[in-house]
């Protein structure tokens, strides 16, 4: 697979806690919480969901999503198996918008889309584009301005939809103890309890921040972020910042 | 725990036992009435089915299927409504603020919304014994709407309310901290102090936040309640004189049933209790049982709950100390200076990182490095959250979809459409926020909109031809059918709803309680509120070293 991200070195632990680890702490945590916790880390479910060709293309989606290629190969956290989970329970958050069609629909006309996304502008299908290729076609997803499959967009809501894989994406990341681990979280506290509530003090068990230059790789596409506090109603927040500057 | 038969009418069904439905069924059993509670979801073990971790809490939602919509369509799922014993009060931040005096009646003084067929003295009592069996934290000294303090210690702040404090403070806007919040400061009876872990709404699994499951429902089981767990009510059954006979539910494994009793109290929340309603509609009742006024499903109110989230340049850590720990109503009344009716308050937050990925994903259009990037920082940022008065409209509501669970039930559509004053409103609390986060000392402030709470779709009121219920929760259709939950409720402040609700089942208990046989027996409708009864708290929740309610 063709990343370049090769600007960062691969490190076993991103971020600023080095030598961090939640899972350090697990005999503290209580066994209900332990074998959930434990389960994500030992046990990456099968693809049961998805077929093979829908399990590579989403693979490929998710790399882009959550780029992983400045973790170790060994330390990458799994994606799309945790949504496959989930779509092959069928397990839902427990509503669905009138623009949106059910989640394993969705899925299934967001590929339809994004393929015909890549045919437009590179004659190819998705699977088989460069990395930066991807990464354009998805930007025009997340900013909500798909040239093709018109006819899908105008039964699904594309900034729903970007929500929902992008959501499930950061669900499945930061659900992981590693990525407690990248971001300083403490994770788990019970029994045992934070004591130090004060002035972002870490417990005795917690690492202190150690910054350091951290960039995305030149050339990534989602390396910006906007502002879009503009928007205060939840409807308008999917609205680019950039043509809408002028409301306030 | 006693059980009883289908066939065997007893006196009390209650349907959902959530904030209201938990606090009913301790309340009637204790007064020696046969109470069965219906309960969708299961009946938790806290140490075997509660973890400290968010994406493994997601039962505790209620996940089945819903359809949302209209102009501004309202999360649901985890946002807003509770599955199994205990109900939403096993996932609230358990901020527990009271209802401002001007909230009984925005009409006559705002000439919006509606006002409560009771006001605030009325539910007065019952806020104050609440306040001491859940049991509520805060300060000694609370100064906005009706004064009052607290009798249990407040919290020690952590990070969030740090910054709520040092913002409002540059601003001199006064700050509660520490508290009105449902989560022991040290430890009460056999329940042990908050320890800080954060974990809140994944489900108190310290025992230190209150919910019905640890107390209310032990006292109702003792009391000889039996709560019927993984039962998902779908029909009320309506028999001969315009009386309700029974509830028809669906056990787990898909077999039905029908439970037999006196008369039937509807508590579950503001998508379930319409719909349940709706899907009940028979001869006589074309449109939905107890909705000749077509009120049912209607008014249905979320709150602006807009998450302001600043980035300091020390660590904050916002994971540590309960969600809720400090608020400010200082924006909670009408502001002739304003350009909209009614107002607003800022609390703290403090979303774990699951919740704050996606805050990054909506408020900064984060993903992929940058949302790595972002995330890095998640121990810089802190979160206040608007919560900001919705006014009830008629056609924000409840109605049935033509899809079905999977029991086969017509699940709730629900439809939401924001007015000029929601609009005008949401954005000056939105700004104000900001302006907070920014005294601080914050050095980026970005928000993500989204809505909090739900109430109405079965509202109360004295006329029959715009209300559902009475002010006692009594349908003004069937005699011996209620409604008791956050649907009842008019207008809703910006006050989290979760005390005020089980404030109205004490209420609406009592009202029972001293109605007795003749809720069974007659077709007349007493409206005299009744005496406030002290003897029917659980156990050791107050009266023990605390002041004592007269």
């Amino acid at each position: 697979m063709s990343h370049n991200g090769d600007e960062l070195p691969p490190r076993q632990q991103p971020g600023y806690y080095p030598g961090f680890s939640t899972l350090a702490q697990r005999d503290t945590w209580d066994p209900a919480t332990r074998e959930v916790v434990l389960a994500r880390v030992e046990a990456t479910p099968t693809i049961q969901y998805f077929d093979p060709e829908a399990a590579l293309f989403w693979t490929g989606v998710f790399d882009h999503l959550l780029p992983q290629s400045d973790r170790t190969p060994e330390r990458r956290i799994p994606i799309v198996s945790v949504v496959d989970r989930r779509l092959h329970d069928d397990r839902t958050v427990g509503y669905r918008f009138t623009d949106m069609p059910p989640d394993r629909e969705a899925y299934r006309l967001g590929r339809e889309a994004i393929d015909a996304e890549a045919r437009s502008a590179h004659d190819a299908a998705f699977v088989d584009l460069t990395y930066a290729q991807r990464d354009a076609v998805l930007a025009r997803i997340h900013d909500g301005e798909p040239r093709a499959a018109q006819a899908i967009w105008a039964r699904m809501s594309v900034h729903r939809f970007w929500q929902l894989i992008a959501g499930d994406a950061a669900d499945a990341y930061y659900a992981h103890p590693w990525a407690w681990d990248e971001i300083g979280f403490g994770g788990p506290a019970y029994p045992r309890g934070y004591t130090r509530l004060e002035r972002g003090e870490p417990e005795p068990w917690e690492v202190r921040e150690r910054r350091y230059i951290w960039s995305a790789p030149a050339g990534a596409a989602s390396d910006e972020v906007e502002n879009v506090h503009a928007f205060h109603l939840e409807s308008e927040q999917h609205r680019s910042h950039a043509k809408d500057a002028s409301r306030s | 725990m006693r059980r009883y038969a289908e066939n065997d009418a007893v006196d009390y069904v209650v349907v959902g036992v959530g904030s209201a439905g938990g606090v009913l069924v301790q309340r009637l059993a204790r007064a020696g009435f046969r109470v069965v509670g219906l309960e969708a979801g299961p009946f938790w073990d806290t140490e075997r089915d509660w973890v400290s971790d968010e994406a493994g809490s997601h039962q505790l939602y209620w996940e089945d299927q819903r359809v949302t919509g209209g102009s501004d369509p309202l999360a649901l799922g985890a946002n807003n409504s509770g599955k199994g014993v205990g109900g939403g009060s096993v996932h609230w931040a358990s901020f527990t603020p009271r209802l401002h005096p001007s909230d009984f009646e925005t009409y006559t003084r705002d000439g919006v919304g509606v006002d409560w067929p009771l006001s605030y003295d009325d539910i007065r009592p019952y806020y104050e014994q609440l306040e001491l069996e859940m049991p509520v934290a805060g300060p000694a000294y609370y100064p906005w709407g009706h004064p009052h303090g607290y009798a249990y210690g407040p919290h020690p702040m952590g990070g969030v309310g740090n910054a709520l404090i040092k913002g409002c403070s540059a601003l001199d806007i006064p700050v509660s901290i520490g508290g009105p919040v449902a989560i022991l400061s040290g430890s009460h009876g056999d329940r042990p102090h908050c320890i800080y872990r954060g974990f809140c709404i994944q489900g108190c699994k310290v025992g230190a936040k209150a919910s019905t499951l640890i107390t209310h429902v032990p006292d109702a089981i003792a009391n000889g309640a039996e709560i019927r767990d993984r039962s998902m009510a779908y029909r009320i059954e309506l028999g001969a004189n315009r009386r309700v006979t029974g509830v028809h539910y669906f056990a787990d494994d898909g077999n039905a049933h029908v439970q037999r009793a006196k008369a039937v109290i509807v508590s579950g929340y503001a998508i379930e209790t319409p719909r349940l309603l709706l899907n009940s509609a028979c001869a006589g009742f074309e449109n939905g049982l107890a909705n000749t006024s077509g009120t049912v499903g209607r008014y249905l109110m979320a709150q602006a709950g807009n998450v302001v989230l600043g980035r300091f340049e020390e660590p904050v850590r916002m994971y540590k100390a309960p969600p809720a720990h400090a608020l400010t109503e200082e924006f909670y009344e009408t502001d002739p200076r304003n350009d909209f009716a009614r107002g607003f308050a800022i609390q703290t937050v403090g979303p774990l990182p699951l919740a704050f990925a996606k805050q990054m994903i909506a408020a900064k259009k984060a993903w992929g490095w940058g949302l790595r990037r972002e995330m890095m920082d998640y121990n810089h940022w802190a979160g206040f959250g608007l919560l900001g008065e919705i006014l009830p409209w008629d056609d924000n509501r409840v109605t049935l979809a033509e899809e079905t669970d999977r029991f086969g039930i017509p699940v709730g559509h629900v439809s939401f459409n924001l007015r000029d004053n929601d609009k005008k409103l949401i954005k000056a609390g939105k700004d104000k926020t900001m302006e907070v986060m920014w005294a601080a000392g914050a050095t980026e402030v970005v928000q993500e909109a989204r809505y909090a709470h739900l109430v109405g779709g079965a509202r109360m009121g004295h006329d029959p031809s715009n209300s559902v219920v009475d002010a006692f929760g009594r349908s003004h259709d069937i005699v011996n059918l209620f409604v008791c939950d956050g649907s009842v409720l008019p207008t809703q402040g910006s006050a989290n709803p979760g005390l005020t609700i089980q404030a109205l089942a004490a209420r609406t208990a009592d009202y029972l309680v001293s109605a007795g046989d003749s809720i069974f027996t007659s077709d007349a409708r007493d409206l005299a509120p009744p005496p406030l009864r002290t003897s029917l708290a659980p156990p050791a929740t107050w009266g023990k070293g605390v002041p004592r309610l007269t």
